[in-house]
């Protein structure tokens, strides 16, 4: 998740990689001094490791940077050597393939330590399976969680969210979230002998509304700049960084700076792209073996990307407030995925996004997965947006050449986009 | 053939659901279902072996589960649910949305998959924003399987939210004797499918896979008291029948809603004479003996382990209990594409038995590769005279 350096890098995203690479070293020295490491899912509830001051690398961020070094063919390939599939949810799997690294040494920033649990819910097919395999590895527990689906869900999530989150969830699936997350907190103060205070996870849930609200603000001012003042891939390394670091007073200070930094560039006129023509949605995972291709088009087209969803769920998907702190944590994981993949709750959001942006077309990165894209394409489309579903993969570079994808984009900007806006 | 075996395999092969009597109110009475008369039950299809059919059978419905069909186009599913999901809910939304069923009065779905679980939530999307789309009312019933207690809480919140929608859907709760005696009826059809099923061990070997699997498919949409009467015909005149013959191999893997890779696979030799899939064996592993929410919710939780939804470490030990329990000489994972979770369990499957394994991944539906199957039969040293 690094994005390539540049004089004019945003200096909230400057200093977030800076300190996640020294975070990695220590983490590093932590591990060979014997302290206990968690991987855990991107969406699953790493609260609790930080309250217990448990050290926790987020597997998405691993396969991140494997994949911006273009290693994850051959992460693949370790487990196609051991019989695995390498053509299933590799964002999930290519951690997986680190364990099996003949020479970690050798890896992109020093490698992926073993470590002693891995966390994450029970979600699609391939994804549990996944974990099933860290959990034979000598020295590792698989601690599963549960993920449970509704019936029925209210539209508008995002205005019940941060108080209202029971009835936005329902209170079955918050009541076995609450339950799961009391067996991990045993679990883990039985195997690793480090207490859980109450005092310190509900400063650490403060923190994390506090972070979440700075991403809010930053949010509102960027849909509502013109023109846009930060680049795409500034704003995920500076929101997403500090999100795995959530719960310290560090990320909670980053969100602040990534905000400042905003509000200097919104108050300097300062833009991204001078003569910006339109103003785009990035809908998907981040490209992140080519992270130069959200440039190529603002250089070519004027053609600016000024949202993607990593700023956008910090703002709107993670702010829980209540009594009962564990509860709210458990309503933050709930039904996180849902917010982002399962309609109406997707669907609904994306177009509140679009709109909320004055977006001018929609980048949809549709992907050989099992979460479809029908409904959210369809409801930007209802709502006027244009959408170019983009069929590529987002680690496996094996599957999105860059000229395929410039011309796919290019051709679409040139035909839908560009026509209908006034430069 | 014998006369059950043949009415059973005929009405496998029939349209489910297309082929029910229909009740002559039916059109009236729109939300509330037709009173009950015994020649006139309501349908519910349903989606995926989660789904507790003792409840609809005891809300006097007929529990139909629905296949998809990889003869025809699924186009217009795919369209919906994108193109890398399971095919088999592709086929099934396209057959939905064209009628093929007939008419549901009902839809059930659980999330025995991620597959079954995005075809839900296709389904409750089309009816908010294209509520010209005719679909029945639609219920989701969430059975989770990891084996702890947080869950089973869960799970019978489930099963009593299903019971009082149920209720409200025919405007008549679910009476505790109605219940009773689904569960009942429900516990006596899987004790003869497991009778069924140990007709295909060693020794035994009366019927091919490809006939078992049709006999589960009629059990899955019959009328519990018809499916009852016809197996226990079938029993009796299995008895007397001549062995099958056939490299006898364990068929894991994706699960089959159509006869025609079993039919490739006895086609070249092999005889399948047990499976770790829920339109199988699995179907009929665990009952529900008492007749509470709580039973329910148990057994709905604790069946399987089927392969989306069970670990790594279930399956094997399963795998190596089925293979030897079935005299199976050969264990063969056939992987349909889109099917995500069976490849992940195949090396720890391997090393759990001492019989040749293969695998063939990648399949299209209701297709097994000829040169696949052919390594496949090599790997598992099928005797050269019954291979093609
Ligand atoms: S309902 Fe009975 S008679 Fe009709 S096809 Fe099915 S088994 Fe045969």
């Amino acid at each position: 998740m690094s994005a390539p350096a540049r004089k004019d890098r945003l200096p909230s995203a400057a200093a977030a990689t800076a300190h996640q690479r020294e975070w990695f070293a220590e983490l590093h020295r932590e591990v060979a001094a014997g302290s206990p490491l968690a991987l855990v899912n991107a969406d699953a509830p790493q609260e609790v490791f930080r309250a217990m001051g448990i050290p926790y690398v987020v597997n998405q961020w691993w396969a991140s940077i494997v994949a911006a070094k273009r290693r994850t063919p051959e992460h693949l390939a370790r487990l196609r050597d051991r019989g695995y599939p390498d053509y299933t949810e590799q964002y999930s799997s290519t951690s997986l393939g680190s364990a099996f690294d003949p020479d970690p040494g050798s890896a992109p920033w020093g490698g992926l330590p073993m470590p002693s649990i891995v966390l994450a819910e029970t979600t699609g097919d391939a994804s549990r399976k996944i974990f099933d395999v860290w959990g034979e590895q000598p020295g590792v527990t698989f601690y599963p969680l549960e993920s449970a689906a509704a019936d029925s869900v209210p539209e508008r999530w995002w205005e019940l969210m941060p108080h209202r989150w029971e009835e936005a969830i329902g209170r079955d699936r918050i009541d076995l979230m609450t339950g799961e997350l009391e067996g991990l907190i045993r679990f883990l103060e039985t195997t690793t002998g480090r207490r859980f205070s109450q005092q310190r996870f509900t400063e650490v849930m403060a923190l994390v509304n506090e972070q979440e609200e700075w991403n809010r603000r930053s949010r509102d001012l960027i849909a509502t700049a013109r023109p846009c003042p930060i680049a795409v891939t500034d704003g995920i390394p500076a929101v997403m960084i500090p999100q795995w670091h959530r719960g310290t007073t560090w990320a909670r200070d980053a969100a602040k700076r990534l905000h400042d930094d905003v509000a200097e560039r919104v108050g300097a006129g300062a833009a991204v792209c001078e003569g910006e023509r339109a103003r785009l949605m990035w809908i998907g995972r981040g490209l992140w073996f080519d992270l130069d291709f959200y440039r190529r088009f603002q250089e070519r087209y004027g053609a600016v990307f000024v949202w993607s969803m990593y700023l956008a769920i910090a703002a709107d998907g993670y702010v829980r407030y209540g009594d009962d702190p564990l509860r709210a944590l458990a309503a933050r994981f709930a039904a996180f995925s849902d917010q982002l993949y399962t309609p109406p709750w997707s669907a609904e959001w994306y177009v509140k996004e679009a709109l909320a942006h004055g977006v001018h077309g929609v980048v949809h990165l549709v992907s050989d997965d099992a979460r479809g894209s029908w409904a959210t394409t369809r409801a930007l489309r209802a709502a006027g947006v244009a959408v170019l579903e983009l069929h590529a993969d987002n680690v496996d570079a094996r599957r999105s050449d860059p000229a395929f994808l410039d011309t796919a984009v290019g051709s679409w900007l040139e035909t839908d986009v560009l026509p209908g806006t006034t430069s | 053939m014998s006369a059950a075996l043949a009415a059973l395999l005929d009405h496998a092969a029939a349209p489910p659901g297309g082929a029910a009597p229909r009740h002559p109110a039916a059109e009236d009475a729109p939300g509330v279902l037709p009173a009950r008369t015994d020649a006139a039950a309501p349908v519910a299809g349903y989606v995926g072996a989660d789904v507790p059919v003792e409840l609809l059978t005891a809300a006097w419905m007929l529990p139909v589960r629905l296949a998809g069909s990889p003869a025809e186009d699924a186009e217009l599913g795919r369209g919906y649910l994108g193109g890398g999901l399971d095919p088999v809910a592709c086929s099934v939304l396209t057959r939905l949305l064209d009628g093929a069923y007939g008419r549901l009065d009902a839809l059930v779905v659980s999330r025995d998959c991620e597959a079954s679980l995005r075809l839900f939530y296709v389904l409750r999307e089309l009816r908010r924003v294209e509520p010209e789309v005719p679909i029945p009312p639609l219920q989701l019933v969430d059975v989770l399987h990891l084996p702890h207690r947080t869950t089973t809480r869960y799970v019978l919140a489930k099963v009593r939210e299903f019971r009082a929608w149920l209720g409200e859907l025919t405007g008549d709760p679910i009476s505790d004797d109605a219940f009773a005696a689904a569960v009942a009826a429900h516990d006596r059809v899987r004790g003869l499918l497991r009778r069924v099923g140990d007709l295909r061990g060693p020794g035994q070997r009366r019927l091919t896979g490809t006939e078992a699997l049709g006999v589960v498919r009629a059990a899955n949409s019959l009328p519990v008291d018809r499916a009852e009467n016809l197996l226990r015909d079938l029993l009796a005149e299995l008895r007397t029948r001549e062995p099958r013959t056939g490299h006898p191999i364990h068929l894991t893997g994706s699960s089959h809603d159509s006869p025609e890779v079993y039919e490739a696979l006895e086609g070249a030799g092999l005889l399948v004479v047990g499976e770790d899939h829920d339109r199988g064996d699995l179907l009929s592993a665990h009952d529900v003996g008492a007749p509470t929410e709580l039973a329910v919710a148990e057994r709905y939780q604790f069946a399987g382990p089927a392969a989306p939804r069970a670990s790594i470490r279930d399956r094997a030990a399963h795998t190596r209990a089925a293979v030897r329990d079935r005299g199976a000489e050969g264990l063969l994972s056939y992987v349909r594409r889109y099917d995500d979770a069976p490849p992940w369990d195949f090396p720890a499957q391997r090393a759990a038995v001492d019989v040749p394994s293969a695998i063939v991944e990648r399949q299209p539906y209701g297709e097994i590769d000829p040169r696949e199957l052919d390594r496949a039969l090599a790997e598992l040293r099928a005797p050269a005279e019954v291979t093609r």
